[in-house]
């Protein structure tokens, strides 16, 4: 497969936080324990490139609790694709993240 | 909810489109993470503290979209666009990026220069408050620099000046384990040290005592003897050191870098001043002072006119004021770097100006070349514009590949620039101050990128001009370029480009034109003396080595005698300065026919001292009578011989032989003119003859003569004289090995170096000018060539129906023509006003020179013509139907 962006490490944690069900810009950040400033540009870029693709949440559940409307990322086809390399260059960074069941 | 307003901020970095939701996102993620810190209650403080936290990183976020939106659409897009296209069509870009380097490393290197001489502050502390302090007398005919005595006049009354101190050049001998060597040495009052605010690297500066008369024996050493005669070792304070035969301490080292007047001086020594009898009116050393807190220079000046014009007063007991009365004394204030620059600055600005007019020319190329790639454009810009892309869209594009050629030229420069100034450095007259400072720095760089975006704007601009957004549609509507005859419209930017360049070249041409006829005039001045197979060097002979004058004069002459001996040597003479090196004393001289009462201005004359066969080594013709013989001088006869201007202003219509004069003091003895001799420049080539006096080697009283123990060999030699240095070294060292011989040059090397200035400026021009006539022919070269390939249909339509080559070729050169000749005559009115600034520079050759202008005009013309053959025989060369057929 072409590279489509250059796998580090943060990439990678924000990938694997993002299938665990860490959905959320806030919550990458608390999962992947990256500093928070560069969350968010990775997001931007992994969606850019397609490997991520970002929703509005269900507009009932934002009007249920009183807030606005949050945005949720999720892999793409080709981000799924793209995890298989994520193991297979970081075998040890899944550990890191117990699976959850996500909000959205 | 926090930080609702800085992500309202951030989001202004947001493009519009996508503004709404970039802002949506973060103010949701925020207010969710709020409310979950407030479901149990107050959040803790440092909870919140670390939310704020992550709120502020919407900035960096904001940022990144932000550079991620311009690579889109922005300027660096533009950039990249530019580069490519640039690439894509190397011979255009290599051209245009050649010439620009060439014209702003031509720029960035004189400015090199400029910066390092003229603008840079002088590397003294507080440096503008400093001032050299000299005089001249008969209205600036006598350069008289200053005196001990005015020294403690100024020290003690003139309130305008802080402090003031005295420095004088000296070369003294040192021995360094028995080995002799002679350096340079500066006398200086203690307090300059104090005026320069200079502190030593080790050790101290001079105490006042020291500066006195009866102070200790001290000395300083500059940082280059230190570590070479002791090297480095800071433990040299407080030891001696042999200078002169006179053991005295170090006492301090000075660093490298800041000295005055140059870096000449390999160590200091006190200047020794007696205020109870510092003599006025010997005027021995230069003077330099820091200014008082709110003087000026025009303060400063007032103050010492006003102490010289009570001189009378100050000094009732003493003779000298009425004699600095009659000289009429004015005193010369200057600040420091003015005097240390000196007639230097007006070169180095017409060097930059010449400079600047290449890079204009580079540029006017540039942009000519540009309009061409335009033209070529045009449909694609017009589509562009037909697609919907904004006026400002298409600007830019003309713009980027403007910026990105002036950014590659503007490199590509600086490295010219800082290659020509390493070469450059090793060329410019030895005199030229400041050497030592000049270096690419901060401030070069900054100019050379104003220099480099001013080019870009510049040759931007015609493309602009030419074809703004406006024009497009137009264009596109009317197929663009492909008229059968093009129209004259088209063509006036570009010829208004070659017009320029031509002018501007030959404003070039004029002034190095001018520099080569004044280098001719003053390589045809007859210097007076033989400047083929000389060979001279100093040799002195301390008190210490040998103090009665028998054994100093005779050193020196039976010197004279071995080196006569020598094979190859034809002629030896010794005297106490030699042409073209640093000039002559300027004194009184009485003559006994021409009394003068006291209130009357005494004869001043040039005063050399020559050895018996001097005059003959340097082969200075004689005139009338006889030159020095044996046994002439204080111990003999008293002769005394004078030159040929001397003898015309006080004996114009009659023989001075026989005649007697002496020096200006009354006890001296009378000497009887011997001979009179030609004429000979002592100080520059430039200068007028001057009245000059021979007087013999050893002088003064018979029953104390004083012999001269500093005197220059001069060595005439049937070969090469550059070989005969170690033949005098050998023969100096058998008469006495602590006497040293020191800086052997050849008279051809002096009159060389007489000469240096003028032709360093002149090749400078020179070179300035070749680039500037070269690009501007490559202006006009591919300005008909253009023409005629935009013609080519034209042409061919003309010979289908009947046009001969010859007439085809005579009107595309009668095009090249006009454009060289407009060129030439705005040019030569350009450089009739221009050349005015360039008087000073010019030796024997009026600035407005109508040989030079003439041959310039006519050899432009010429080359020009030249140039718009190639394309005329391209045109006369159409094939008519193979150019019909072409469309």
């Amino acid at each position: 497969m072409a590279r489509l962006f250059s796998l580090t490490y943060p990439t990678a944690a924000v990938l694997l936080a993002i299938r665990n069900g860490h959905r959320y810009g806030f919550d990458v950040m608390d999962a992947t324990g990256l500093p928070d400033g560069t969350v968010y540009p990775i997001l931007r870029r992994l969606e850019r490139r397609g490997v991520l693709v970002g929703r509005w949440e269900d507009a009932e559940i934002a009007r249920a609790e009183q807030r606005p409307q949050r945005r949720y990322y999720a892999l793409t086809p080709l981000g799924e694709e793209s995890m298989r390399e994520v193991e297979a260059r970081f075998p040890a960074l899944p550990r890191l993240f117990q699976p959850e069941s996500g909000s959205a | 909810m926090p930080g609702a307003c800085l992500i309202g901020w951030a989001a202004r970095l947001i493009p519009p489109a996508r503004r709404p939701a970039w802002q949506r996102e973060w103010e949701a993620e925020v207010a969710y993470a709020w409310r979950s810190m407030n479901r149990t209650g107050p959040p803790g403080a440092l909870a919140v503290v670390r939310l704020r936290l992550r709120i502020l990183t919407c900035v960096i976020d904001a940022l990144w979209e932000k550079k991620e939106t311009m690579k889109m659409t922005g300027l660096s897009n533009d950039l990249r666009f530019a580069t490519r296209s640039l690439v894509r069509h190397p011979a255009f870009t290599v051209i245009a990026v050649l010439t620009l380097a060439l014209g702003v490393g031509a720029t960035t290197a004189v400015f090199t220069l400029v910066d390092g001489v003229l603008i840079s502050p002088l590397p003294f502390d507080e440096a503008d408050d400093l001032l050299a302090i000299r005089h001249q007398g008969r209205e600036g005919r006598d350069p008289l620099p200053m005196s001990q005595g005015l020294y403690v006049l100024y020290t003690e009354q003139a309130s305008s000046l802080a402090e003031i101190a005295l420095w004088a050049r000296s070369t003294v001998n040192v021995v360094w384990e028995d080995e002799p060597e002679r350096i340079q040495a500066h006398a200086v009052t203690p307090s300059f040290f104090d005026v320069l605010r200079s502190e030593p690297a080790v050790g101290r500066t001079f105490t006042e005592a020291e500066g006195g008369p009866d102070g200790e024996r001290v000395v300083i050493l500059s940082d280059g003897l230190w570590r070479e005669g002791f090297g480095g070792d800071p433990r040299v304070i407080g030891r001696t050191l042999d200078v002169d035969g006179v053991s005295r301490e170090i006492v301090g080292i000075m660093p490298p870098g800041a000295a005055y007047p140059d870096q000449s001086a390999r160590l200091w020594l006190p200047l020794v001043v007696d205020p109870a009898q510092a003599p006025l009116a010997a005027f021995g050393a230069g003077g330099v002072a820091r200014m008082a807190e709110g003087a000026s220079v025009e303060s400063v000046d007032t103050e010492l006119r006003g102490l010289i014009s009570r001189l009378d007063v100050l000094f009732p007991d003493s003779g000298a004021p009425a004699f600095l009365a009659e000289v009429g004394l004015t005193p010369v204030v200057l600040p420091l770097k003015q005097e240390l620059v000196g007639d230097l600055s007006s070169t180095l600005w017409i060097l930059l100006g010449t400079v600047g007019f290449v890079l204009v020319i580079a540029c006017a190329n540039v942009a000519n070349l540009l309009l061409v790639r335009a033209e070529g454009r045009q449909r694609e810009l017009a589509l562009r514009v037909a697609v919907g892309a904004g006026r400002g869209q298409v600007l830019r594009s003309f713009m980027s590949e403007s910026v990105v050629l002036a950014g590659v030229g503007a490199v590509l420069g600086t490295l010219i620039a800082a290659a020509a100034v390493r070469v450059s450095l090793g060329l410019v007259p030895t005199d030229l101050p400041r050497i030592e400072e000049i270096g690419i720095d901060g401030r070069v760089m900054a100019f050379t990128a104003v220099v480099s975006v001013a080019c870009a704007l510049f040759f931007g601009f015609f493309p602009l001009l030419r074809y703004g957004a406006s024009n497009l549609a137009g264009q596109l509507k009317d197929g663009g370029a492909h008229g059968a005859t093009g129209g004259r419209e088209r063509h006036r930017l570009r010829n208004g480009l070659v017009v320029a360049q031509m002018s501007l070249a030959l404003v070039l041409l004029v002034g190095s034109g001018l520099m080569l006829r004044s280098f001719q005039a003053l390589r045809a001045v007859d210097p007076g003396f033989e400047t083929e197979g000389v060979l001279t060097a100093r040799i002195s002979v301390p008190t210490a080595e040998m103090e009665g004058w028998e054994e100093a004069a005779g050193f020196f002459r039976t010197l004279g005698e071995r080196l006569a001996a020598q094979p190859g040597v034809e002629a030896v003479g010794f005297a106490a300065a030699t042409p073209l090196g640093s000039g002559l004393p300027y004194f009184s001289i009485e003559v006994e026919d021409q009394p003068r009462a006291p209130d009357e201005l005494p004869v001043f004359g040039s005063n050399n001292r020559a050895e018996v066969g001097f005059l003959e080594a340097l082969d200075i013709e004689l005139l009338e009578g006889r030159t020095f013989q044996p046994g002439d001088g204080a111990e003999g006869t008293r002769a005394v011989i004078v030159s040929e201007t001397f003898a015309r202003q006080h004996w114009p219509d009659a023989s001075p032989l026989g005649r007697r004069m002496r020096i200006g003091i009354p006890e001296e003895d009378w000497y009887q003119i011997v001979g009179v001799v030609a004429d000979a420049k002592y100080q520059d080539l430039e200068a007028q003859n001057e009245e000059l006096v021979y007087w013999p080697a050893t002088i003064g009283r018979s029953d104390a003569p004083q012999p001269t123990r500093t005197m220059d060999v001069v060595m005439r030699t049937a070969v090469d004289p550059t070989g005969f240095v170690e033949v005098l070294r050998r023969e100096v060292r058998a008469l006495n090995p602590r006497i040293p011989v020191s800086n052997p040059m050849t008279m051809e090397d002096r009159f060389t170096a007489a000469t240096a200035r003028t032709s360093f400026t002149m090749s400078l021009l020179g070179a300035a000018s070749g680039i500037a006539l070269l690009l501007g022919l490559v202006g006009i070269y591919g300005v008909i060539s253009y023409v005629v390939s935009q013609r080519t249909r034209e042409i061919g339509v003309r010979m289908a129906l009947g046009a001969t080559a010859p007439s085809v070729r005579g009107m595309v050169v009668r095009q090249g023509l006009a454009l060289a000749g407009l060129g030439v005559v705005i040019g030569l009115v350009a450089a009739g006003a221009l050349s005015r600034v360039m008087a000073s520079l010019l030796f024997e050759v009026s600035a407005t020179d109508p040989i030079t202008y003439g041959s310039v005009a006519v050899s432009l013309v010429l080359v020009s013509l030249a140039a718009s053959w190639i394309p005329a025989m391209r045109a006369a060369g159409v094939d008519p139907s193979r150019a019909l057929r072409a469309e």
